[in-house]
Parts: C-alpha cells; structure tokens; sequence
C-alpha cells in the first residue's frame, strides 16, 4: 500500500476504498444499472455506426464521382471534433439514452466509413479482373470478393471502434444524464470523492477489456487466412 | 509422356469450321492514358489469327502490349481502333467462355484450394449436382490431393498456380488466355507446369493464346511463336513450329533446328540496350 503513505488518498483514493465501493455499489445495484447504461449505450452507437458505416464505405468506393465531391465534406466533418457536438444532440435527442446512442454513433461513424473505403481502394485489381473475364455477376463477386475482402477492415474498425463508443457515450454523459458511468463519475467529482470517480474507471476500463476480447475472437475468426 | 493425339478426332469444336477462326485480331490498336494526359500507343494495327485448338505464344520486348492483346480479348479493355473476334463475334458478344490466367495467382486468399477451383465451376454453370464432383476430379487430376483445404498462403508457389489452372478447368473455357502464367516460379516449377498445360491442352485442344518472355518456353509449348516489336507493338514475326508431339523438351533443347529457331526469334526481338 505504497499510495498510504506516498500521497495522500483524497487525489488517488486507496484499492481498498475502491474496492470497497465496488462491493457496496454491487449490493444497491447501482452499479449494474450504470455500468449496463453506459454499455447499452456504446453498444447501440457502434453497431449503428456499422450499419451506417459500411454501406456508406462501399458506397464511396462504388461512385467515385460522388465521393469526390463529397470527400472534403465528410473530411471536414471527421475532423469535427464530435465532443463539440455533445451539447447539441443533448438539445435535440434529450437527457436520456438516445443522445448518448447518438454521441458513440457520431464518434465511430466515419471510422467504418473511411476504413472500409480504404480497404476496397487497396483491393486487388487483379482478382476483380480475372472475375470479370469469368463474367461473374455484380452479386456474386460482391459475395464472393468484396465481402470477404473488408472484413478485416470491419474488423480493425471495430477495434478502434471498442474505445471511442465509450468516449462517445462518457462525454454524452458527463454533459447531462441520469444515469451511465460517465454521470457516476462526474458526480462522485463533484463531491471530490475521488473513490467514486475510480470506481467509474476501473468500470469503464472493465468495459473496453471485455471489448477487446470479443474484438479479438473476432479477428482470429475471420481475418485467419492474413499470412 | 503424354500419347499422341489425333486433333481432329479430339476437337468437338474442329468440325463447327476450320474457316472461322477461333480468336481473331483485325488491325488492333491500343492507347492508354500516360501521366501527363496525353495518350500512349501500345498496341500498333496488329492483325492475328488462331484456329481452333492452335497453341500460340507471344512474346516480345516488356511494355510491347503482350497483355494488352490478352485484355482486350477477355474483355477487359476496349481497343482504340481495330476488332477482336471470338468465333467471328465480338467479345463482348462472345459465346465462348473465355478464362484467363495471370503471372499472379490471383486466388481467393480466405478461400481453400477446393473453393478456389470451386468459384470455376460456379461461374461456368454447372449443374450444382455436378460441382462436387467436378471439382474433386480436378484435385486429383493437378495432383493437388492432401492440399484442398490448405489456404492459398500455405501452399508453394508452384502449387498456388496449379490451383489457379484448377480453377480455368474448372471455368471449361472454349479459350485460354494465360499472361505470363508460369513467369514468377523457379525454373523447374516452371518447366513442370509448361508439362502440365501440355498434358491438358493434348487432352481438351482448346485454342490456347499464350504471352511470356521466355523464348525456349514459347517454343517448347507452341504451334506458332508470335513475335511483337517494341513499343507500339507490331507484328514483327510469326513463326509455325512443327515440331512434332509429344514433344520431349530435353531432347527439343539439343535439336538443332530448336535452336537455330530460338535464335531466329531472340533477333527478330530487337532489345534496346538499356
């Protein structure tokens, strides 16, 4: 217990303060209720940003045209930093779930978008040529070749995606909620209980892990035949 | 060694009409786009015929449009001025199945040797009864047996371009386009593919259209040696060769009419010192 007697407990609370909450938090069920809001919440915005996302990736790989007219736009708006946007979706989708769902949403949108827009640039022309000297159907080669191909892509999205639907969902709700690990945090700070704000850490870094791991079966489902 | 084969009796396709070429090129030229705009000629007024069941090989300088010739026969390229026939029909309009074949194996990298020859078969229609089947027998016929379900990656070099020629089988193209197909393997791979495609073409007499820069290959393998100039590529020689098959390529090398002809061929290719 070096922190004892190093520093004082009010900046970094103490494992054993912390684990203490963590036990009596448990018992009141607050902790699952928050914890759950949080997860719900990141959950929803990723998976939505992977419906969103992907098609909106292809999208740009198929209409070069269009994407080139596009392109500054969307650049100039993934480069908005979406934290800025926390206050007015709290204005136009309220205090509750949705505006959380939304922040993760915005958050990870364009890392779907760009990535699998990425991936099917540097796709093999080759493999889509010898396909098309075999006439093969635009449905068939879609199933076949292009699916396929940005999986991986999907994959390294979701990755990255994990962590920044967290952020998304956290600062949707440090600005205004009732509920969520991010509210937990904000709240035990205000009370300069620094216990409350690591409980709300240790959480939050449970959430990512437990993330990563899924990512990573994931990943050694489907992206096994990478050399 | 493979048998010898009576042409006539073997292609189906020989009776259709000897007339009609299976693959022909009318006064084809090429350009493509360069860096600054201005477009670039790489194929200059080339006219070419090959019948039914012919094997013809290419060769000539790098950046002569050997490929180029192969692209606009798949389809895969429109010509800038000139027609591509297949069976007297446009390409696009061909009802020939025409399969390609590049240097690189361009397999499927998720996809097992059997789903790689598998994507053949589905292309080519056949009955779904019949793919398991056709497919299985093609394994066995490239002796790919033990191999099938290994990855492209996991597989040699030489066995990656046998599952790729699996997958053309299985397509049951009316033609073979193959752009340097044997190009990137060491040479006794090469020479033991170079066999192989033999061993197949002895057995299905399909017109076979053949790019490499490998003079001995293109000898070894062909009834006719087409030799394209330098940039704009012409047709600056067409060689038959007669040589009769089977043909053992051990004793071909030795052959002095062999060599006198690969000589004949290397001047005819006019290499720019570079």
């Amino acid at each position: 217990m070096l922190g004892q007697f190093a520093v004082d407990p009010i900046w970094i609370s103490r494992p054993s303060l912390i684990a203490e909450r963590l036990w009596s938090l448990t018992l009141e069920g607050e902790l699952w209720r928050n914890t759950q809001r949080t997860l719900v919440e990141a959950s929803l915005g990723l998976a939505l940003a992977f419906t969103v996302g992907v098609p909106i990736g292809i999208a740009m790989a198929r209409y070069k045209y269009a994407n080139a007219v596009a392109e500054p736009f969307i650049m100039s708006l993934y480069s908005l930093p979406r934290v800025a946007l926390a206050p007015l979706f709290i204005i136009w989708f309220g205090i509750d779930l949705f505006s959380k769902v939304m922040m993760a949403f915005s958050t990870v949108l364009f890392i779907f978008m760009l990535n699998v827009h990425e991936g099917l640039k540097t796709m093999d022309r080759d493999l889509i040529d010898l396909f098309r000297t075999m006439r093969a159907s635009r449905a068939y080669m879609t199933r076949k070749v292009l699916l396929p191909w940005i999986v991986p892509w999907i994959i390294a999205s979701l990755r990255i995606g994990v962590g920044l639907s967290l952020v998304g969902a956290v600062v949707g709700e440090l600005l205004g909620a009732s509920a969520g690990l991010g509210w937990y945090i904000e709240k035990s700070a205000g009370r300069l209980d620094t216990t409350g704000v690591f409980v709300g850490l240790v959480m939050l870094t449970v959430l990512a892990t437990i993330g990563n791991i899924l990512v990573a079966r994931l990943e050694a489902r489907f992206s096994g035949w990478r050399p | 060694m493979t048998k010898p084969v009576n042409p006539q009796k073997l292609d189906g396709h020989a009776s259709s009409g000897h007339d009609v070429p299976k693959i022909s090129l009318r006064n084809l030229s090429v350009t493509y786009p360069s860096g600054d705009g201005t477009p670039v000629k790489v194929v200059q007024d080339v006219s070419l015929d090959v019948s039914p069941g012919q094997f013809v090989s290419i060769v000539g300088p790098s950046g002569c449009g050997k490929s180029t010739l192969l692209r606009v026969l798949s389809g895969l390229l429109e010509p800038a001025s000139g027609t591509a026939l297949v069976d007297g029909n446009p390409v696009t309009h061909a009802k020939d199945r025409v399969g390609f074949m590049f240097q690189r194996d361009t397999l499927l990298p998720w996809a097992s040797a059997e789903e790689n020859i598998l994507v053949g078969a589905e292309l080519a229609r056949i009955p779904p009864q019949y793919i398991a089947e056709r497919v299985k027998s093609l394994i066995g016929f490239l002796r790919l047996a033990g191999f099938e379900k290994n990855l492209p990656h996991q597989l040699s070099g030489g066995m990656r371009q046998r599952v790729a020629l699996g997958r053309l089988l299985a397509y049951e193209p009316e033609i073979f386009l193959m752009d340097e197909p044997f190009g990137a393997l060491d040479s006794q791979t090469k020479s033991a593919m170079g066999r192989e495609l033999l061993r197949i073409w002895t057995e299905h007499r399909r017109s076979v259209l053949f790019v490499t820069h490998d003079i001995e290959e293109a000898v070894t393998l062909s009834d006719r040696v087409v030799v394209l100039s330098a940039r704009p590529g012409r047709v600056k020689l067409d060689v038959n060769v007669d040589f009769e098959r089977p043909r053992d390529p051990k004793v071909l090398r030795k052959d002095i009419r062999f060599i006198e002809m690969v000589d004949r061929i290397w001047s005819a290719l006019d290499l720019q010192p570079i």
